[in-house]
Parts: C-alpha cells; sequence; structure tokens
C-alpha cells in the first residue's frame, strides 16, 4: 500500500507558536482543505516511546504573497489590473491554516503540537479525533448519525451519542438558523428520522411531540418528499431509511364555529390521522394562570379559584345560601354557579360568601368566563375532552400538535396543560414510552432570555434542567440564540447551528468562533449544519439529507386546506372517519331539528367513544322530541243540498 | 547574486570601449514586443553567499562563510525548484594559514578550510592587516559562489532545453558561454562597455531600447555577445535605472535573437521584486530564487 501524502507541514513561529489547543500548518494552493477540515498530525519525535498523534479542525486560513505592500502590486502592474494576466511568473503564495486541537494521542502528557506532517483525515481518524471511538463499540453503540463529515473525497459518517443527546448523561438539542431556509425544521425532521432508526433498543421505547407554532412546517411528517440522488445516498450512507414516518397524529384544536379543525391540514385525505384537541373546564382551570395574569389573580382571586378546584369541580356541591345541589363539571356548569351565588347574595344584600369578597367573585367570573371565549375552538363550554393518549404513546410515532393558527393565550394553554401532563406521566412511567422528544420551535418567543416571568417559560426551563432524569428531552429551536434564556440554550447538550444572520453572529456568544467559522456559517448553504456536542471538543461542520418528509409548501399545494363548512358537511366529515357508510343526507336527517351546540356535542361524544354503531351512538346523543303531528284537515260538513239561487229561504 | 552580511568586493568603475556587432556604431535599437507570450525563460538562476566572522585570533578573522546557488524553474505561471539537481548549500572556514598557529590549521572541524593567505593570480600574498584578509575572505567567498552557480548552469544547460535566466555575466564557463540556454542578465555596472557618445548613447535609452550587439572578451573569461537594455523608466532617477547588459554564447548572437531575448527580459518585469532594494534590474524570478536560497541556507 502506498503510503499517503502529506497535505501540509505544520508551522510554528515565534509571534506564532503552537499550543497543546491551536497549530498552524501550510498546505499547497490547490489542497482540499478549508475551514472545518479535520486533519492528522504525526509528530516526528516520540513521547513517552508513542509517536503524537494529534487530530485538529481548521478554524482559520491565511494566504499572502511576498508583496510587501499593495501598492508594489499596482505599480508592477502599471495600475491596470488587466496588467497582471500579462505577467510571467505568479508571485510565491502560501496557505496557512489555523486549526484547533480535537484531540492528542496520547493525551497524557499534553504538549503543545509537535512540527510535524500534516495529512487529511480518513474515516477511523475522524472517529478517533471526536471521540465517537468511545460510543460506537460493536454491540453497544449509542451512536445516533446527524450527517455526512466530507473533505477531500472522502464521507464520514458523523454520530451523536444517544446518552448524551438524549440523557441520562446530558441531554437537548438546540437548533439556531435564520427563518426561510427550512434549516431548523428540516434538521429536527431529519434528527426524529435518525433517533428512531438508531436510537438503541436497550435504552426502551420513544416518541416525539412536536408543537407546529408556525406555517405548515410540521403537517406532512406522513407524506413522502421527491428526493434527490444525492440525498438518497446520504441516507444509504447514513443508515436511515429514505421514508416519510410511520406513525404520526396531527391535533389541532376546532375553529372557533367549532365545526371544523383550525389547521392548515384539513385537507379531506387527511382526516384519517388528525385529531380535534378540545379540553372542558377541567382540563383548564388546574392551569388557569397560565392564562390570568398577575394583576388578575391577586391572592383573593387565588384563594377563590383554588376554592373552587377543591370543592366545586367535578363534586356534588350544596351550600345553605344556594339552596340546590350543583355538579360543575364545565364552564356552562359554573357559570350557572356563580350566577346563582351572585344572585343570592344580591337578595341577602350580603358582600361576602365564605370570607370571598362578592368583587372577588365578580372578577374571577368575569375572568374564568372569558377563557372559554379567548380559547373558542380550543376550550368548551361543554365538558368534552379529546386529548393526546396520555398513557398509550407508542414507540417511534410523532405526536404533532398544531397551534399555528391559534391566538398566544391559545398556545400557552396548549403548551403548558400538554408538557406538564407528559411530565406527570413519565414521573408516573406510565406515559407509554419511556423516552420522550418534545420539539418546540420559535424559542425566542416562548423562552427569551429578558421579559416577564411566564408560565411558559419556567415550564421550559424545568424541562432543560430536570428533563433529563425523566426521560423528556426538549428539542428546540429559534432564530436569535442570544436572546433565548441563557439556562435553556445553556442546557442542550448538543447544539445545531444552520446559517445563521450576520448580527447574531456579531453578538458576544459566538465570540468563541473564529472569525471564519463564523463567516462559514454566514453562508452556509441549505444541508449543511455545525454540530456541538460534549464528545467533540471543537464544532464540526455535517451535510444531512433533505428530509423525506412533505415539506409544509408543497404539502399545503397538493393537500389545500378545506374551506368554510356547513356543521352537517363537518360531522358528516368526521363521522364518516367510524363508519364510511354515513352518508351527508343521513346526518342532514338525524340533526334537522338541533342547535348547533347540541350537534357538536353529540359529534365529540361519538368521536371519543368510538362506537361499534356509529349511527346509533350518534343519534342517542340528542334529546328526543316529538315531532309535532300534522294538523288535521278540517273537512267542511257538506251541505245537505245546494239551495237553489232565486230561493231566499233555503228550501 | 545575494551576500550579506560582506558585500562582494568592489571593483574600481572602468570605462571600457567594446567592439560592436550590430551595426557600426552605438545607438538605441527599439525592442519589438511581439514574442510570442508562451516563449521566454523556463528557468531562473541565481547564488547567495553570507559571511561571519566566527573568531578572531589576534586580530586575524576566521570566517564562515555560506555559499549557496539553486535553479528554480518555472511551471504553470509558479517557480519551483528544478527537480533534476538540488540546490547547492556549501559551508568553509575561510583563514589566513600563514598567519594562524598549527594548532587552529591542524583542528578538526566538519568544514572544509580555505586559506586565504596563499597568492592570487599576480602572486600577492595578503599582509597581515585584518582589512586586507577579510577582502581576501570575500574575494574567496565570491569564488566559491561563482563555482556554486556555473555548475548548476552547466548542468542545465546540458540536460535541459529551455532558456536559463541566470542573474550575472556567462563568461566564468565556456560550457555556459557556448551555450544556447544560457543568457546572463547583469545588474551591477562597475565596468561600462562604452565611452564618449557610446556611453551618452547608453546611458539615454529609454524603457524598451537597447543597444547594439557588442563582443565582451577578457582574458580570464569567454567571450560572449552582450548588450544593454533599459527595463524601467529613468526618467526621474538615476541613468543606471532600470539598466541591465544581457549576455548570450558569441556564436549565436543575431538581431532577431537579441530582440527576442531582450523581450523575454522586459517581460520579467513583472511582477515588482520589491522590496529589495535592486528591483528596478532584478526579475522576480530571481527575487524568488534569492528568497528560496535565503530560506535554505
Amino acid at each position: 500500500m502506498i503510503a499517503p501524502m502529506p497535505l501540509g507541514r505544520v508551522v510554528a513561529t515565534e509571534r506564532k507558536p503552537n499550543t497543546p489547543h491551536e497549530f498552524h500548518f501550510w498546505t499547497a494552493l490547490d489542497s482540499p482543505v478549508g475551514i472545518g477540515t479535520i486533519v492528522r498530525v504525526d509528530g516526528a519525535i516520540a513521547t513517552g516511546g508513542q509517536i503524537p498523534h494529534i487530530y485538529g479542525v481548521v478554524t482559520e486560513g491565511f494566504s499572502y504573497t511576498d508583496l510587501l505592500t499593495p501598492l508594489h502590486d499596482v505599480l508592477g502592474h502599471d495600475g491596470s489590473p488587466g496588467n497582471a494576466r500579462f505577467a510571467a511568473t505568479e508571485r510565491a503564495e502560501i496557505r496557512l491554516y489555523s486549526a484547533a486541537v480535537l484531540r492528542q494521542i496520547p493525551e497524557e502528557p499534553l504538549q503543545p503540537v509537535p512540527m510535524g506532517e500534516v495529512f487529511l483525515a480518513t474515516e477511523s481518524d475522524v472517529a478517533i479525533a471526536l471521540r465517537m471511538d468511545a460510543f460506537l463499540k460493536p454491540g453497544a453503540s449509542t451512536g445516533i448519525p446527524v450527517g455526512i463529515y466530507r473533505a477531500g473525497g472522502m464521507d464520514s459518517t458523523i454520530y451523536l451519542d444517544a446518552d448524551f443527546l438524549l440523557g441520562p448523561e446530558a441531554a437537548h438539542l438546540n437548533i439556531t438558523g435564520v427563518s426561510g431556509l427550512a434549516t431548523k425544521t428540516s434538521a429536527v425532521e431529519w434528527m426524529l428520522s435518525s433517533i428512531f432508526t438508531h436510537f438503541p433498543e436497550s435504552k426502551g421505547s420513544i416518541a416525539a411531540v412536536c408543537f407546529n407554532v408556525k406555517g405548515p412546517d410540521l403537517l406532512y411528517l406522513d407524506k413522502p418528499a421527491l428526493l434527490e440522488e444525492k440525498d438518497l445516498e446520504l441516507y444509504e450512507k447514513l443508515g436511515v431509511e429514505p421514508k416519510p414516518f410511520d406513525k404520526v397524529n396531527f391535533y389541532a384544536p376546532y375553529t372557533a364555529k367549532g365545526f371544523a379543525l383550525n389547521t392548515l391540514r384539513s385537507n379531506e385525505d387527511l382526516e384519517a390521522n388528525t385529531f380535534p384537541l378540545s379540553w372542558g373546564l377541567r382540563e383548564v382551570l388546574q392551569f388557569a394562570e397560565v392564562l390570568l395574569n398577575r394583576d388578575d389573580v391577586d391572592a383573593k382571586a387565588d384563594a377563590l379559584i383554588d376554592f373552587i378546584k377543591e370543592n366545586i369541580l367535578d363534586r356534588e356541591f350544596t351550600d345553605a345560601l344556594l339552596g340546590r345541589k350543583y355538579i360543575v363539571r364545565s364552564f356552562g356548569d359554573l357559570d350557572e354557579w356563580f350566577r346563582d351565588v351572585l344572585r343570592a347574595l344580591e337578595q341577602k344584600d350580603d358582600q361576602s360568601w365564605r370570607t370571598h369578597h362578592v368583587a372577588t367573585i365578580r372578577k374571577v367570573r368575569n375572568r374564568l368566563s372569558n377563557i372559554s371565549t379567548r380559547c373558542a375552538g380550543l376550550v368548551t363550554d361543554e365538558a368534552i375532552v379529546s386529548d393526546l393518549p396520555f398513557g398509550s404513546f407508542e414507540d417511534r410515532t410523532v405526536y404533532v400538535v398544531d397551534v399555528a393558527m391559534l391566538e398566544e393565550d391559545a398556545q400557552d394553554l396548549i403548551f403548558a396543560r400538554i408538557v406538564s401532563k407528559l411530565r406527570e406521566h413519565l414521573e408516573r412511567r406510565d406515559l407509554g414510552v419511556k423516552n420522550l422528544i418534545v420539539f418546540v420551535d420559535e424559542l425566542n418567543k416562548y423562552a427569551p432570555g429578558d421579559g416577564p416571568e411566564t408560565y411558559v417559560r419556567k415550564m421550559l426551563l424545568d424541562i432543560a434542567e430536570r428533563g433529563r432524569y425523566l426521560g423528556l428531552v426538549l428539542f428546540s429551536a429559534q432564530q436569535f440564540r442570544s436572546q433565548v434564556h441563557r439556562r435553556v440554550v445553556g442546557n442542550s447538550g448538543t447544539a445545531l447551528f444552520g446559517r445563521m444572520d450576520a448580527d447574531e453572529l456579531a453578538t458576544p456568544g459566538y465570540a468563541v468562533l473564529s472569525p471564519a467559522i463564523r463567516t462559514k456559517l454566514a453562508t452556509l448553504e441549505k444541508g449543511q449544519l455545525m454540530v456541538r456536542h460534549p464528545h467533540f471538543t471543537q464544532p464540526i461542520f455535517v451535510r444531512f439529507p433533505r428530509p423525506a418528509v412533505m415539506q409544509g409548501r408543497e404539502g399545503t399545494e397538493r393537500y389545500p386546506q378545506a374551506g368554510e363548512m356547513t356543521i352537517d358537511v363537518a360531522v358528516y366529515r368526521s363521522l364518516r372517519l367510524l363508519d364510511p357508510g354515513i352518508s351527508l343526507s343521513w346526518v342532514q336527517e338525524i340533526t334537522a331539528l338541533y342547535t348547533e351546540r347540541e350537534i357538536l356535542k353529540a359529534r365529540h361524544a361519538t368521536l371519543l367513544a368510538r362506537p361499534n354503531d356509529v349511527k346509533a351512538y350518534f343519534a342517542a346523543q340528542f334529546r328526543r322530541i316529538i315531532p309535532l303531528e300534522q294538523p288535521l284537515t278540517k273537512k267542511a260538513a257538506p251541505a245537505l243540498r245546494t239551495p237553489p239561487i232565486d230561493d231566499p229561504y233555503g228550501f | 547574486m545575494a551576500g550579506e552580511p560582506f558585500g562582494p568586493a568592489s571593483d574600481p568603475p572602468i570605462l571600457r570601449a567594446a567592439e560592436i556587432l550590430e551595426g557600426g556604431e552605438m545607438r538605441a535599437i527599439p525592442v519589438e514586443r511581439d514574442t510570442p507570450a508562451d516563449e521566454g525563460f523556463a528557468a531562473f538562476l541565481d547564488g547567495a553567499q553570507r559571511m561571519q566572522v566566527i573568531a578572531q585570533e589576534d586580530g586575524i578573522p576566521i570566517v564562515l562563510g555560506t555559499v549557496s546557488a539553486a535553479v528554480r524553474v518555472r511551471v504553470d505561471r509558479r517557480m519551483q525548484s528544478w527537480g533534476r539537481r538540488p540546490p547547492v548549500v556549501e559551508r568553509r572556514l575561510y583563514m589566513p594559514f600563514a598567519y594562524l598557529g598549527n594548532s587552529i590549521v591542524d583542528a578538526e572541524t566538519r568544514f572544509e578550510l580555505i586559506d586565504t593567505s596563499e597568492a592570487d593570480q599576480n602572486g600577492i600574498i595578503p599582509s597581515q592587516h585584518p582589512a586586507a584578509l577579510m577582502e581576501r575572505a570575500v574575494k574567496k567567498v565570491q569564488e566559491d559562489r561563482e563555482r556554486a552557480e556555473l555548475s548548476l548552469a552547466e548542468a542545465w544547460c546540458e540536460s535541459e532545453e529551455g532558456p536559463l535566466f541566470i542573474d550575472g555575466g556567462i563568461g566564468g564557463s565556456a560550457a555556459v558561454a557556448t551555450s544556447s540556454l544560457a543568457v546572463g542578465v547583469v545588474k551591477s555596472h562597475r565596468t561600462l562597455h562604452a565611452e564618449g557618445e557610446a556611453l551618452r548613447t547608453v546611458l539615454r535609452l529609454r524603457v524598451g531600447e537597447r543597444s547594439p550587439v557588442f563582443r565582451i572578451a577578457s582574458r580570464s573569461r569567454t567571450a560572449v555577445a552582450s548588450w544593454y537594455l533599459r527595463v524601467r523608466s529613468a526618467d526621474t532617477r538615476d541613468s543606471m535605472w532600470g539598466l541591465v547588459r544581457v549576455e548570450v554564447p558569441e556564436e549565436n548572437w543575431s538581431s532577431e535573437g537579441a530582440n527576442a531575448v531582450s523581450c523575454w527580459v522586459l517581460r520579467e518585469s513583472s511582477p515588482l521584486s520589491l522590496p529589495d532594494k535592486r528591483w528596478d534590474k532584478m526579475a522576480y524570478g530571481v527575487y524568488d530564487t534569492e528568497e528560496f536560497l535565503r530560506a535554505i541556507s
């Protein structure tokens, strides 16, 4: 075998010496070295009986000639740049690179990088340099492919350690990149595919809950994409099947009218795995503080809300003042209860009830009643609940919650409640899966570095700091990492960076990166990422394949959003999923005499129950109405005899 | 040729009329720059010397001299070392045996010892004056450098096919001075080969003009054909600014050949050889060779 030729030589001067963490080398002008290239230095003198090998990644490059001042070049070509092409000789030129040390073998004693020959890292060199050899042991590999490192015609798969990506050693993933280049969404879709394929069996089951906070980005994870040959090659190299997710369930609240789901994924062809997300009073009251600001919930109001939660909700409640028994299960029930309490106080001309002042009661009534209006579509007056399958989550399944078209309050409520429920179930080990990834985009909005303390931010901080012990892993993304709460991004063991905004790169958080790395980040192509991972001592650039799922824009073109529909059409489309034999005319016939509220309630109940006899169950939900009988047509008594016109007496 | 820290021993300024071969009188001949771009010099040869007084024995200097020479070839407009012959780097100790004790002369050293007190061509032995001994050492080092340069030049002329730009004259070696591949370019003009009106004509040459070809012959050197060429305008400078003298083998000279070689030399004036002080006359290829020698010697 021919020994590989070195592509560079280590150089050091007094002004620019090598250190244990950085070295410099020069290469030929046509060498394949660039920013991010991984190289190996072979030392010449053995240390402790071992020839040192140093692995580094190129972080900076310099090029210069023997020209003392640019003016000499101007003079040399008579001020005309075109003359330079006629010069018989090109000036002597250098390509000088600085590289950050990734690893030294032997690791002790840690010495400055010695002079030596520089080689392009081979695939096995890359594994050693990035310490991947520690977690890619045959039979006990915890490697999750993140992408391909490419240099000098050599492709090398870069793995993340599942123990450090998904816990328990470290956890969480944070993705930063400018909007509009599909970097963040594509990266997370690719990572989920890779994780679902390569997550070690020994670590148990895993699922993902993705909050779709804008546009249609995550709404077609079950539909295939048209991939190019180069992407297919990447998939093969990375050992992931280029196909959409096998199991995806989509959840979205209803529109304010309550007929159709409030999502871009409302096309008739996509209904099979698109489910409503609908909550009642019990589900919401637990998270009332998400929707009520501090001005609303003072100590007195808080006490009353607690009283309602503890003593009234879902319980039989009697009070001497009220005179009758109450069971409050819905916003409607609660409003009725409030109305009766206030009316009774007015009748007694009393100012307080059970230490709660009438003004506080009125205030809490106002705020709580308002929730069903502010979160219309999600929160219903009735106790109708349609939720994620907490307790029966399935392995390798993605649960997408579409909150993109909702108001901020409703988004916050959904996020807070779902994450809390996930956490509760994971603590009890009864979620259905052992590990769960929660993906949240737009972290700038949900966990900003400044601004008031919100419930959602507290929850994100809690996941970031303690989630890994439960198997709850946060995958987050944002455009401006510098504006996200430091404890959220700081607790993310792994960070991915796509193309970055120059202003963002100018913030102090990126000062640790060399100017060349920052420049590369500002000009990254689609499909390229910079990876930081606990095992890698320096950031590494990788390519990842285009996700094998349909992109949002294509999805909305191929599956246009359903238009406004009437209530009977909405009900027909919902029920048809349970019983294809149901027809629109049957729905219209059954629902003709009932109010919208009653019809929607019946539909919800049927969808939740999923009965065998859908028609019978649906029809049974309506109160019986005895149709008015048609009035009998009064028949006039026949005249005995027609009197003659000219007979004035009728005879 | 580069030398430091001691410069070469200077000859006194001399005017010497030369036999003009091209036409009868000295005149300015414009160089027609229509030579094909792919023609020109294939390589550059230069030498360097460095001297260091490493010891003084009762005021008598013992000098470590380093001479080096290299050929740098041009491939795709970039300079690189000549593959057939490595560059020459030689170190010697120069000392006057006659004025030093045997213990020093006989001492074992890894360097070759050169006697600077032996008689020269005229039979003159230098005095014990340290400056005279230093001058002799400089001269010896110069001779060694020239020998190193010529050895490479001869090797080139024997084995290669492209023209070689030699920094300096070519008459020191008969093999080189008669090879059609050798072109010497002389930057120093301690001896000017013209007198009277002819001299004025030479000094008034404008950029891109050359003198007629004339013959240079001496007892110790092979005769060559030569001409003056102005490579940079001397309008606001002294009259020697940008003036070089080109040497080619005497047998091969022709007006067309002189024009073509002049055109090649003019083409070498870009890029500039700055920051070298002799940049007005120095070809970049020579500058590159000097930098190369500085790096390896």
